[in-house]
């Protein structure tokens, strides 16, 4: 089984439980049906970070109180502030099987949120190969709405970015992301090296959460 | 007038604004309208060497001006636009040295959001933005509008509307297209060509985005479907960054050179976008001079469009599926009685899959507000397919409520030769834009020969003239008539159609199943029409692309005539069968474990079969129900998954569909168990958990009234009361929209003592729960059917 397609098992809330072929077979075409559709963007910019006691920081015009976020780029001096989206056509997809086929839409939406972090596995990694020729390392990507960074934040960085015009990501009244399959993140960049930092899923603090990678479901 | 020189002579466009501003010290984040008024010499200074560097048409700083985007305490809409004009007009007055006539253009970007159904603006709203803007320009004196910038055809279509309603300005269009040629929402050049010159634009084109030797393709497009003056403001360039700035880095020379090579093509008004400073602009004007653009060739294809898709009708013969109308169609009337949308968008989804290239979309019954339902229907089908609609309908309103709100150009059915029906259709056309399908009937009734047929497509063509509707908006329908009572009426129909087809060169429609009215096993006559049809000049059928007959007509008409290239598509459907139709296998499951395992095909057999030794409302208690049961508990144990359970439950729908039209057939009911109110609360637009949620409820025969999703409390408790409903389920995903969940229970408590709420979602748990006052949380959509059994008994 490749990556995606375990990653698309796990976020179906598999755990550690063995797949049906049925389901398997449902995930393979799904994953066809959204190479079709999806159309990849990101839009990123560095900006400087300082810090301001325990919780306090600001990027670059933004002010955020994050102890998690605060920890979590100590000492760096800047982020690299980005936005991603696989495109408003996977939004259409999932409201056109809503109405025949509740299955396929579960499935499509679990493998669309591993394609988008594929694809945001794959341009950090390319951010990472630039920074490192310059002596620099990243931190893991750090999103809106991961601890008690808020996603109120959602439109201010999309507004630094100017994402709306530049690859069509805008965000609702209600902060949330629209097309839905959409990411905002920061990615701290720092002079030393981290050797044992955890990434995304494993650093939360939810333990007990049924997605999680470390462990098998929750039962 | 500017309208007077554009398309004969060239005209220039200024350049960049945001790159100089920063240059000049605006901070990200800021806001670059407010300099209009903090820093008006900075704007003028900019302003100004723009008209020096030679450009005719200078744009006022007013890019986000709109109420949607300008969120600032200090300054007002109305200061920001005047002062920005008079920035303008200041600049004129300092920069033109050799007493050219230039104009100044209000410019209006994008809201900055995304419009429903991808966001959750709505079209009126946007619309409202942009009239409040275009008033405030028009009385500041600008000479035109200019849209630009656009990378959503919706909300572009809202901004010409609003100029067009509110002010008398010409108004021209830019969007902003990737170099795949295809706007951030999915347009491509026809649609996007086709929508706007039927909204009259005086001008449209492509801006941003690109640098100008990656637009060069996209122009090309763009010349071939145009029929207005191209206008092409590219970037310096790609953007790059460096240091974690943009920039841009095509010198001036190299943008002029690119420039040169855009005026061969064919564009007429040219400037630049991002990057571009008043020396690419000078070096571009000193290039070309004053020399005359190319004359410009119309395009004469009959196009209609969708937000992501133009069908074009001359080119390669089309279908238009004819499922969703009441016309005969008892299901469907009761659909639309008890307002069952998605029955309505399955027969549109259906469709497409089976191969409509343009979907009809007739809701008309005698007592429904058809105005009302055509605009729900239309909004909610364009948020599902990506076909092009046809507005099919005699009531006036309900076409102009459909016209209205419609993403992109539509079919419109139908205008005829009654002076009074052009009276009242030409007009919308003329204002919406749209390709109309014209009944040959007058006052006289139908003619009986072909040639009187032919004469009045020429009155309509002619009438539609003086609305300045082009004879390519034209869709010539002849009429069939029935031959079990007019038997010469299949061959006047084809006649006619080749007259017309001769005559006036116009693309044709034709509604083919009327042909076998009243006579036994129509598909028969009906495909074989259809071909002599298609070879006698049809361009659209409208027919039921779920029949196999004509689908097969059409298919093997489009391999025989090379309009299917290698037979492409006739080996995609046919290949790998020997010519016999297909008999469905025999049941080799039963009902039980078809469900159980989720195979809806076997599960449409076996309850089939079953029906030939057992009472429908049996089978749904001794076999679909326990099936159901017994997934439903796997679940709870965790050896069943979501895709499996959702499996079964689709597959048990198909079941109940077979039994229930068994049932209905005897004229009895499948009992409804009471009613539940669904809703993903207001702020909140994820609904896979909430439909996750009626499908389950549905298997177990509760009424679902869904509410869709960002639905506010007063639309719940008011449904709640007006329905009487016990049980509403609400659904949240993130933190933020839990409160309008708490909202949402304060009300229903107030309005709807007696009623209960289960409240779901992945931010919610049991203690969450208990704080926002619901009565149940379900921590999975099983939990949310048991509590609902329990509730409301089984």
């Amino acid at each position: 089984m490749d990556t995606r397609t375990k990653e698309a098992v796990r976020y179906l809330g598999y755990g550690s439980h063995a797949i049906d072929d049925d389901t398997l077979a449902l995930i393979g075409s799904s994953f066809e049906e959204l190479e079709r559709t999806v159309g990849r963007r990101i839009i990123y910019r560095i900006f400087d970070v300082s810090f301001q006691g325990e919780t306090g920081l600001k990027i670059g015009t933004m002010e955020v109180d994050s102890r998690n976020l605060r920890r979590n780029l100590d000492g760096c001096r800047n982020v690299i502030v980005l936005g991603a989206t696989l495109g408003a056509g996977v939004d259409m997809l999932l409201r056109r099987y809503s109405l025949t086929d509740m299955a396929r839409v579960v499935v499509l939406q679990a493998c669309a949120a591993a394609l988008l972090e594929e694809y945001l596995d794959k341009c950090q990694e390319e951010f990472k190969l630039k920074q490192e020729a310059q002596g620099l390392y990243l931190r893991p990507r750090f999103s809106p709405g991961y601890g008690d960074f808020s996603v109120l934040h959602q439109g201010e960085i999309l507004r630094m970015l100017d994402a709306p015009k530049r690859i069509g990501l805008s965000v609702t009244d209600g902060n949330m992301l629209t097309p839905t399959k959409s990411v905002t993140a920061v990615i701290g960049v720092g002079r030393t090296q981290l050797s044992c930092h955890v990434k995304g899923c494993e650093n939360c603090g939810k333990s007990d959460c049924a997605y999680r990678r470390d462990k098998g479901v929750g039962e | 007038m500017i309208l007077d020189r554009l398309g004969k002579e060239l005209l220039y466009f200024d350049g960049g604004m945001g790159t100089l501003l920063q240059a000049k010290g605006l901070l990200p984040g800021e806001l670059p309208e407010t300099w209009n008024l903090i820093h008006p010499e900075e704007i003028v200074d900019i302003h100004r060497q723009y008209y020096e560097a030679g450009s005719d048409i200078v744009l006022t700083n007013t890019f986000g001006a709109n109420a949607l985007k300008f969120h600032d305490s200090k300054y007002g809409l109305k200061e920001i636009i005047d002062a920005a004009v008079a920035n303008v007009r200041k600049a004129a007055a300092l920069g033109v040295h050799d007493g050219r006539k230039t104009y100044a253009a209000l410019d209006v970007g994008p809201t900055g959001k995304l419009l429903k159904p991808v966001g959750d603006l709505e079209f009126a709203e946007a619309y409202e933005a942009f009239r409040e803007v275009v008033r405030y320009g028009e009385e500041a004196g600008v000479d035109l509008i200019h849209i630009e910038t656009m990378s959503d055809t919706y909300e572009v279509k809202a901004a010409v509307l609003a100029a067009k309603e509110n002010t008398k300005l010409p108004v021209t269009v830019t969007m902003i297209f990737d170099e795949k040629g295809k706007l951030l929402t999915g347009g491509d050049v026809p649609s996007v060509v086709a929508m706007l010159e039927g909204l009259r634009v005086d001008a449209l084109g492509i801006n941003c985005g690109l640098g100008p030797e990656q637009m060069l393709p996209i122009l090309k497009e763009l010349m071939e479907y145009a029929s207005v003056p191209v206008i092409v403001k590219p970037n310096a360039g790609l953007p790059k960054q460096r240091d974690g700035e943009v920039y841009y880095d095509v010198e001036p020379d190299r943008f002029a050179a690119a420039m040169e090579q855009i005026l061969g093509m064919g564009a007429c008004v040219i400037g630049g976008c991002c990057g571009t400073t008043p020396d690419h602009i000078r070096a571009m004007t000193k290039m070309a001079g004053r020399r005359k653009p190319k004359a410009l060739a119309p395009n004469e294809d009959t196009i209609v469009s969708s937000y992501g898709r133009a069908v074009i009708l001359n080119k390669k013969p089309v279908i238009i599926g004819e499922r969703i109308n009441p016309t005969g169609k008892k299901k469907f009337k009761q659909a639309l009685k008890d307002h069952d949308i998605d029955y309505i968008l399955k027969e549109g989804v259906t469709q497409q899959d089976m191969g409509a290239h343009i979907l009809d979309v007739n809701v008309g019954l005698p007592d429904i507000d058809e105005a009302a339902m055509m605009r729900e229907t239309v909004t909610e089908l364009q948020s599902v397919t990506s076909l092009p609609l046809q507005i099919d309908t005699v009531d006036i309103w309900a076409m102009e409520t459909a016209m209205r709100i419609y993403n992109g150009k539509p079919m419109i059915n139908s205008v005829n030769g009654k002076q009074e029906s052009m009276d009242a259709v030409f007009p919308l056309v003329q204002k919406y834009g749209g390709a109309v399908v014209a009944l040959t009937l007058d006052e006289e009734g139908i003619p009986v020969t072909a040639r009187g047929r032919c004469e009045i497509a020429g009155r309509i063509i002619e009438e539609a003239a003086r609305y300045g509707i082009k004879k390519k908006d034209i869709v010539v329908d002849v009429l069939a008539m029935t031959i079990s009572s007019e038997p010469e009426g299949a061959k006047t129909t084809l006649e006619a159609l080749r007259l017309v087809r001769e005559t006036y060169g116009v693309c044709t429609v034709l509604g083919v199943s009327n042909i076998s009215f009243g006579l036994p096993c129509r598909p028969a006559i009906n495909a074989n029409f259809y071909t002599m049809a298609l070879q006698n000049g049809l361009s659209a059928g409208i027919i039921n692309p779920s029949s196999e007959d004509m689908m097969r007509s059409y298919t093997s008409f489009c391999a025989l005539m090379n309009y299917d290239e290698n037979c492409e598509e006739y080996i995609r459907r046919y290949g790998g069968q020997n010519g016999e139709v297909r008999t469905p296998p025999p049941a080799s499951l039963t009902l039980k474990d078809a469900i159980e395992k989720g195979l809806k095909e076997e599960a449409h057999h076996a309850a089939s079969e079953l029906l030939g030794t057992k009472a429908p409302l049996e089978i749904i208690n001794r076999d679909l129900i326990p099936a159901l049961d017994e997934v439903g508990k796997g679940f709870e144990k965790g050896t069943v998954f979501l895709p499996q359970l959702l499996m079964s439950a689709d597959a048990a729908k198909i079941a109940f569909a077979v039994l229930k039209s068994s049932l209905a057939e005897n004229g009895q009911e499948a009992q409804k168990k009471d009613k539940v109110i669904l809703a993903t609360v207001r702020g909140d637009i994820h609904d896979i958990g909430k439909n996750i949620v009626k499908v389950l409820l549905e298997n177990y025969s509760f009424d679902v009234i869904d509410l869709g999703k960002d639905v506010p409390p007063e639309t719940i408790a008011e449904c709640a009361v007006r329905e009487d409903v016990k049980l509403v389920g609400l659904s949240a995903l993130m933190t933020t929209t839990v409160v309008s969940m708490e909202d949402t229970i304060k009300l229903l408590r107030k309005e709807k003592p007696n009623c209960k709420v289960m409240v779901g979602g992945a931010v919610l748990n049991q203690e969450y729960a208990d704080m926002i006052g619901a009565d149940f949380y379900g921590k999975d959509a099983m939990q949310s059917v048991y509590y609902a059994q329990e509730l409301l008994g089984k």
